[in-house]
């Protein structure tokens, strides 16, 4: 039982961390039908950003912070630069957006060297409690939290804010809301600027939780991303919260009990996905 | 005769005469190294032009190409390790390398290319995974991550004879390639490109066609890998990883999309970039990062020249030559 609680917070933990990875991608297919694969850039900008101030000041705080920052300004260049000239051709974006995911990859080995860096997590969070057997290690509760805190934020603006209602129609139909004079390209930035901000946010807070990152984790977690966003539904926020969780809790019970199996099981899934409901496992719905 | 005067148009010769200029080039360069690295060139060239039939003739992306060459690396070292390394065991694993390529870019094929285009790129890079994975975990066979060296047969072993079979397979698949891009089957394959429903009401089953091309495709980047076997004599995971399929993909966008030149130089300019810049680390910084030269090259590419180093001078060369006829028409 005690094993059961702690795998599935383990789970829990990682699907949050690839929940806010997942929600900026799924949202921008839906509002622009924009594939980016550099999104993993995005993820290991923030990142590196972060540990690098964390383990200047040793603030933790700052840390998520300045990642945040980061994800804003890198997603306003990306955004202009790399998605605007190719809008509308997903062929194109696919090849542009992969060879500006290498370019970021290889310009953290230049800013920050290429080696691997090692991140502890603050002392506040250090530690862990016991309720009987089971042991709950803090910072995971944290990652849940700041997880869900962030899921229900966003829900509530989608469902409850003008700005979530012109982004929700937008996802439907980006047209009709072009015509009641709303600008959807302006919208689109600030939803691929927010995107951008919680991948780096999932990017510092993955740190500390692995323990050690790594340029090549930008290409690595572009394509867990998107397979995130394939099985949940490609533009469906709800959808990439359950597919995130379920790829986190399949990953940490496939790794204790059929480790063989560990490294393909998000694959494995993706593959059944696609073959059986090849839209998602979500509709987007408005 | 017939066939004779039709193969001697201007371009073939020309094809052709390089193609003579690179036979004879092994005997004046006798340094191995230098071989090796052309041969290296040839051999994916032959990869790239497979790759280009998918992204440049059909419009289909693919992230998992490097699949097909593991398939054909593999089963070529596991046939040369198992059984005895002469012709008639390698002549078996190329049947067998091309026969499981074929069946596995079949399975995939037509499972998601009736979806949108992200689907194949998708799934297609889930399967390059879990072949990764298995190569990894079945170590009885695979000898995992640390790989195997293996015997072929003696006279594939001298290196200038490996030169000139993978140059004669380049030139094999080229004009086989250039037979079956230019066929009524090529132009179906283009229009989907151009336009997927238009081509699909003018009554294509435009499914069998993007299944076929991909079966097509999945072969011949199956036998480029038995040939770089064949000139590495080592076999480890790492053809079937992602950076395999990116390199292929640069060098079929660099070089020139929709063209079959154009991965040739593509897969030139890539592989001497590998050997040459890499060299150049200690004199600046960004000779180690190369990559970042690359896909910024590539970024501009892909926006400002989407057809390609050959796509593009053919453009300029088609748009002189039609404006020249408008002229000369309006002249009359």
């Amino acid at each position: 039982m005690d094993l059961i609680v702690t795998l599935g917070v383990n789970g829990l933990a990682t699907g949050m961390l690839i929940f806010l990875l997942a929600a900026g991608l799924t949202l921008i297919f839906g509002l622009m039908s924009v594939l980016n694969f550099a999104h993993g850039g995005l993820f290991i900008w923030g990142a590196y950003a972060g540990v690098w101030i964390y383990t200047a000041t040793n603030s933790f705080i700052l840390a998520i912070i300045l990642a945040i920052l980061t994800g804003l300004v890198l997603g306003l260049v990306t955004e202009r630069l790399i998605i605007r000239p190719v809008y509308g051709n997903h062929i194109q974006q696919i090849l542009i957006t992969l060879g500006f995911m290498l370019v970021l990859q290889e310009l953290i080995k230049v800013v920050f060297g290429p080696d691997q860096k090692a991140v502890d997590p603050p002392a506040w969070l250090a530690s862990s409690f016991q309720i009987g057997d089971v042991i709950l290690i803090k910072y995971r509760l944290f990652i849940i939290i700041v997880g869900l805190l962030l899921f229900f934020t966003i829900f509530f603006l989608l469902k409850k804010t003008r700005i979530g209602l012109i982004v929700r129609a937008g996802v439907m139909n980006r047209e009709m809301v072009q015509t009641l004079g709303i600008n959807i390209r302006f919208v689109f930035m600030a939803v691929f600027m927010v995107g951008a901000a919680l991948a780096a946010l999932s990017g510092v807070l993955h740190a500390p939780y692995s323990g050690v990152i790594y340029a090549e984790m930008g290409l690595e977690f572009s394509i867990l991303a998107f397979i995130v966003v394939v099985i949940g539904g490609m533009g469906s926020f709800t959808g990439s919260l359950f597919a995130a969780l379920l790829v986190g809790l399949a990953q940490a019970f496939m790794a204790y009990y059929v480790p063989a199996l560990s490294l393909a099981v998000n694959m494995l899934i993706m593959t059944i996905v696609l073959i059986f409901r090849p839209q998602g496992l979500f509709k987007v719905k408005g | 005769m017939n066939l004779i005067t039709r193969m001697m148009t201007k371009s073939n010769m020309i094809y052709l005469g390089i193609a003579a200029l690179l036979l004879i080039l092994p005997f004046f360069l006798t340094g191995r190294s230098v071989q090796f690295m052309i041969t290296q060139i040839f051999i994916f060239a032959i990869f790239a032009m497979s790759y280009d039939l998918l992204l440049g003739y059909t419009g289909i992306i693919s992230f998992g190409h490097a699949m097909f060459f593991g398939i054909g690396a593999y089963t070529t070292a596991i046939f040369m390790d198992r059984f005895d390394a002469n012709i008639l065991g390698l002549v078996l694993a190329i049947g067998v390398a091309v026969l499981f390529a074929a069946i596995v870019s079949f399975i995939v094929g037509i499972l998601t290319l009736r979806l949108k285009s992200h689907f194949y790129a998708m799934l297609t890079l889930a399967f390059a995974g879990l072949f990764l994975v298995a190569a990894e975990k079945w170590r009885d066979l695979t000898k995992g991550n640390d790989g195997f060296t293996f015997r072929i047969p003696e006279i594939l072993r001298d290196s200038t004879v490996m030169y000139i079979v993978s140059l004669v397979c380049l030139v094999l698949i080229f004009f086989g390639l250039r037979r079956l891009t230019n066929s009524p089957f090529g132009r179906v394959l283009v229009a989907i490109r151009e336009n997927e429903s238009r081509t699909e009401s003018l009554g294509y089953k435009v499914l069998h066609y993007k299944v076929l091309v991909s079966v097509v495709a999945g072969v011949v980047a199956s036998f480029a890998g038995v040939l770089y076997m064949l000139s590495l004599r080592f076999v480890n995971t790492s053809v079937f990883h992602t950076d395999v399929t990116i390199d292929v993909l640069l060098m079929t966008i660099i070089g020139g999309v929709g063209t079959l030149v154009g991965p040739i130089i593509g897969a030139a300019l890539i592989e001497l970039a590998h050997h040459w810049i890499s060299g150049l680390a200690n004199v600046h910084w960004i000779f180690e990062r190369w990559i970042i030269l690359y896909g910024t090259v590539y970024i501009l590419v892909v926006i400002f020249f989407p057809l390609g180093i050959v796509g593009t001078i053919r453009a300029k060369l088609s748009g002189r030559s039609k404006s020249n006829v408008l002229e000369k028409k309006r002249a009359s």
